[in-house]
């Protein structure tokens, strides 16, 4: 329970790109997306560059996501499962989340 | 939905740099005709006459020439004061705000100082320490008014878990995040929170 508070506590402490972020890809997990394709699932009207540049590497920083570098031009981005609190949310939301990866995965199918 | 102060600061922050832009020319055109309006001294690195044309030789005695030395260095000075004037000033509305919501969140007893620069000192009641730095545009994600979070150097085997736990990341023994505005009232609280639980562990 200690783990869920704090949980809650973090997610609230982010701004609404980053909780977004964090959402989308708790949901997709184990899935990895692309900057691109993060950008628009979560709606984002900046540049994805502004957004790499910015929130991902800030997200990174604190260990809240992993990057794995495949080409010099191509990310995969997801979530950090081991870090305590998001190991959390990814569990929450593999036992309730079903309906919401629905729609997370279809709007990634989209292209 | 961005904050008013905010907002304020940065039309203040572009209007400024509208200004010093202007003064910029303005100045440059003073300085320009103050260096070359006198007689020109030349250093007397001048090419052998013969070798090129007269008239580049003479073009060549302006520029090889003390005035041009004497130009070069006054707008390297000017240059330098107005990267010392962005470096140190941040706009007041956003010291306003930042202080504001630091103070709220973090009570009278706690001592916030800023003395210069953009970076805001805030010592805890326990004696712990963090910086709050602050930007006024972020060149990477272009966003205004981002800040940085950083803790004083605080050894405890914990650190890591904790840190993770309160959503930031550790870099030689710091907790550091980036910030942005909107997040600095939440984010604060939580660095306060593990840096308390950091000093009860140690």
């Amino acid at each position: 329970m200690t783990s869920v508070y704090e949980l809650v506590q973090l997610m609230s402490s982010l701004n609404d790109t980053r909780r977004a972020i964090l959402l989308a890809l708790a949901h997709i997990y184990p899935r990895s997306v692309s900057g691109v394709q993060l950008s628009r699932l979560i709606g984002y009207s900046g540049k994805s560059r502004s957004l790499y540049r910015g929130v991902i590497s800030h997200l990174k920083e604190n260990e809240l996501i992993q990057i794995d570098q495949l080409t010099p031009k191509l990310y995969a981005i997801r979530i950090n499962s081991e870090h305590p609190l998001l190991s959390v949310l990814v569990d929450l939301c593999r036992t309730n989340g079903e309906s919401a990866r629905i729609i997370y995965l279809k709007a990634l199918e989209d292209e | 939905m961005e904050d008013m102060l905010l907002k304020q600061a940065r039309a203040l922050y572009k209007d400024r740099l509208r200004i010093a832009l202007a003064a910029f020319i303005v100045v440059f055109s003073i300085t320009f005709y103050l260096f070359y309006n006198p007689e020109i001294v030349s250093i007397g690195a001048i090419p052998p006459s013969g070798v090129i044309p007269s008239g580049w030789t003479q073009g060549f005695a302006v520029v090889a020439s003390v005035n041009t030395i004497g130009f070069c260095l006054s707008i390297t000075l000017i240059l330098l004061i107005f990267g010392f004037w962005s470096w140190a000033f941040l706009p007041g509305p956003a010291l306003t705000y930042t202080l504001a919501i630091l103070k709220g969140i973090l009570g009278t007893d706690t001592t916030i100082r800023h003395s210069f620069g953009k970076k805001i000192r805030v010592t805890l009641e326990n004696g712990l320490q963090f910086d709050v730095n602050c930007r006024i545009k972020d060149k990477g994600s272009e966003e205004w008014f981002v800040y940085r979070l950083v803790s004083t150097q605080l050894h405890c085997d914990q650190l890591r878990n904790i840190a993770l736990r309160h959503g930031f990341g550790v870099k030689n023994d710091r907790l550091v995040a980036n910030i942005s505005n909107n997040e600095l009232h939440h984010r604060t609280f939580l660095l306060t929170k593990a840096m308390m639980l950091v000093s009860i562990s140690i």
